[in-house]
């Protein structure tokens, strides 16, 4: 690497990490990222007092066994439903004076099971918060089973043989992969989900600052002075190669820190953690790395044709619509990482690096599909980086008026 | 060794709709001070852009110290240009460095040269502070520092003194002599034309892309003859305007300098100063470069309209 190089890489690398926004991000990204993960765990292990509910029971001889039903469901040993004792007057009044505690808050709600609850198995809830998913969910089966059980005794069949009978599928998911089979419970999704939001953001972000460094040279007049001391391309790629390293030092330190969390966590006795391979984290790195090149050098143009960041924002959409569009694709490609939509996305520079990485993360591709998208990719890459360099020499100099697309077309033919 | 510093051969540049420099040749020798003169717009900053390669010439050739421009050559010289600037977020002492870096020389080395120039131009406490807290005129110091810290053999600078308080301006003239005198070729580029004729050993003019005039100061000055007149007076001087043989008159209130038609005889325009006015001083002087420069240029747009 000559001096020269050196010395541009160097200095766009201490300034970038330098700043505040860099040091709080990288403080903060981990934090935030056990946040995420641990108060849902924290979150799930509290559980909430019982639902305080009563039963009006227009039928008069299905309350004891829903209300038995329901003080039998335990979670963690502890009951999740907490049955008010019985109305001795009419069903009418119980219910108004039941409507009235909940509307008062010394109850949560009620269930109401009307005459024909049976044969129709049909029944009301009332309460305050009826958006509890998974409370009312377990008092839906609950209530259910009790139905099913009445209607079985009522056929003259025996309940727990015919429970046994209908014993519904267990089914477990094991990802089978070279590397052996492990069984996943959703976790590895959730893990292709956070990486590639990282990599969406850590591209665009980096690539976005990028833009920001020239528009700063070109406000600070620097850039003459740079011009003149090193080729524009040397200028170019220093910016792309600190910048990015910048970018790269951030996610180290967040990888680290995941790795500390989840062996933390690990040791805790959460064994869930998706196990990370050295493959996925590998085409990370390549992925951001080439990613970031491509939409940086796009950036980079663009920051040198304008004099403001105002000014940048409508060249902006157009050359972020391919990593959008792959953004979108995502969904499609998780359903079927081999199919002929998630190839061909996986082939095309721009939108390459999300979804070849999605894939890898997913299914890992044949050996031939990824090395061939790397390729492209390397391809897309020398392009967007020759014409660039291009916009960025005409660029730099150029003050005043905003150019419009064709003469910024005209500076690359020219140059 | 040869010894032109810098030869441009017929160098061309336009841009779309207009031709910035056309055919532009010139020749500065080593270890002088030239001068490269013309009005806004000229073409001026387009040369210097493309002797420093910021801007590729559509013709025509340049050399400098003797060999065709390179990026190895090029390292030779120090540019400060008219845009001046400096990262604000960088510390000083960390920009000119960086500066120095970029110009290939190593940290060590350029640390040791920083001192006596911070020095020299005052700076030194500013070292360890950011560049944005500098006010404009140590900003400019700070880049003449940017800009001669890998002792270049060629100093390039676009108008040096402009932001310079007085102090400021004779630091600025004693350096680029030392430097000279240590065997730097300078080419200044500027508009004041004292600083210029008092400094400059060469001078050129370019005008609208062209370079319309060449040579030592005092060549320049001999060429446009010995028909100017200084007088300094007490009393109304408008008349003088009126008279006969006066090409054309610059006003300083009490002081004018009168410029003859070829072949007049400034006897009777003393004769006539003295019955009217106060007198203190009469002399047949050279013209000034500032006469010559304004007198060259619209002469020149007129020939051309």
């Amino acid at each position: 690497m000559s001096a020269k190089l050196w010395a541009v890489v160097k200095r766009e690398y201490i300034e970038r990490v330098r700043t505040k926004a860099f040091v709080i991000g990288t403080i903060l990204g981990p934090i935030v990222m056990a946040a995420l993960m641990i108060v849902p765990m924290l979150a799930a292990r509290s559980k909430s007092k019982p639902l305080r509910i009563a039963v009006v029971d227009w039928t008069g001889e299905l309350r004891g066994a829903v209300a038995q039903a329901l003080l039998e469901v335990e979670d963690d040993g502890r009951k999740r439903f907490d049955v008010q004792p019985a109305a001795t007057d009419s069903p009418e009044a119980a219910e108004a004076a039941y409507r009235k505690a909940v509307l008062d808050k010394s109850l949560d709600g009620y269930l109401s099971l009307p005459k024909d609850a049976v044969a129709t198995a049909k029944a009301s809830y009332y309460g305050r918060n009826v958006s509890n998913f998974t409370n009312l969910r377990t008092l839906e089966r609950t209530v259910s089973g009790v139905l099913v059980t009445r209607r079985l005794t009522s056929a003259g069949l025996d309940p727990a043989r015919v429970n046994d009978l209908t014993r519904s599928l267990d089914m477990k998911t094991i990802r089978l992969s070279e590397q052996g089979e492990r069984e996943d419970e959703g976790a590895a999704m959730i893990l292709a989900m956070v990486l590639l939001m990282i990599l969406y953001v850590g591209i665009l972000m980096w690539g976005q600052a990028v833009m920001t460094s020239v528009i700063e040279e070109k406000t600070s007049r620097v850039v003459e002075v740079m011009a003149s001391g090193v080729p524009s391309t040397t200028l170019l790629l220093g910016k792309l190669l600190g910048v990015g390293s910048a970018g790269l030092t951030q996610f180290l330190v967040w990888a680290l820190s995941l790795l500390a969390v989840s062996l933390a966590s690990g040791s805790l006795g959460a064994t869930d953690m998706p196990e990370v391979t050295p493959l996925v984290l590998a085409s990370f790195v390549v992925f951001y790395l080439l990613g970031f090149f491509f939409y940086a050098s796009l950036y980079a143009s663009i920051g040198a044709a304008v004099n403001t960041v105002q000014e940048a924002q409508s060249f902006v959409f157009p050359v972020m619509l391919p990593i959008i569009l792959a953004m979108v694709c995502w969904p499609a490609v998780m359903q079927s990482p081999d199919g002929p939509l998630a190839f061909t996305v996986s082939m095309i520079p721009g939108m390459s690096p999300v979804i070849m990485f999605l894939r890898i993360v997913v299914l890992t591709p044949p050996m031939w599909q990824m090395l061939l998208s790397i390729a492209l990719l390397v391809l897309g890459i020398l392009g967007v980086v020759w014409m660039a360099a291009r916009v960025y020499r005409v660029g730099i100099l150029m003050y005043g008026k905003r150019p419009t697309f064709p003469e910024i077309m005209r500076w690359v033919r020219r140059a | 060794m040869n010894e032109n510093a810098l030869v441009l051969k017929g160098i061309r540049k336009a841009f779309a709709g207009h031709v910035a420099v056309k055919d532009f040749s010139l020749e500065v020798p080593r270890q002088c001070i030239f001068g490269l003169l013309g009005p806004n717009g000229a073409g001026k900053t387009t040369t210097l852009r493309m002797i420093m390669d910021i801007l590729g010439p559509d013709a025509g050739t340049i050399e400098i110290l003797g060999q065709p421009a390179n990026h190895a050559a090029r390292d030779r010289i120090g540019y400060m240009p008219e845009e001046r600037g400096l990262y604000p977020r960088m510390v000083l002492e960390e920009q000119l460095v960086f500066m120095a870096a970029i110009k290939g020389v190593p940290k060590r080395q350029a640390l040791e040269r920083l001192s006596p120039w911070l020095e020299r131009l005052s700076l030194a406490e500013w070292r360890k502070r950011k560049t944005n807290e500098l006010s404009k005129g140590m900003q400019q110091k700070a880049q003449f520092i940017a800009t001669v810290l890998h002792q270049p053999d060629v100093l390039i600078v676009d108008e040096p003194m402009s932001g310079l308080d007085p102090v400021g301006m004779d630091v600025m003239r004693e350096a680029l002599i030392d430097m000279r005198r240590a065997g730097t070729t300078i080419v200044l580029s500027s508009h004041q034309m004292e600083t210029v004729e008092r400094l400059c050993d060469r001078v050129a003019l370019i005008h609208r892309g062209e370079k319309i005039l060449d040579g030592s100061v005092s060549e320049v000055k001999a060429r446009h003859g010995k028909n100017t007149v200084a007088l300094a007076f007490e009393g109304d001087g408008s008349f003088i305007e009126t008279l006969p043989g006066v090409a054309k008159v610059t006003d300083f209130g009490q002081y004018l300098e009168v410029r003859l038609q070829d072949g007049t005889d400034p006897q009777p325009l003393l004769q006539e100063a003295v019955k009217r006015l106060k007198l203190r001083r009469f002399e047949i002087v050279e013209p000034s470069l500032h006469d010559i420069f304004v007198e060259t240029v619209t002469g020149h747009g007129k020939e051309m309209a």
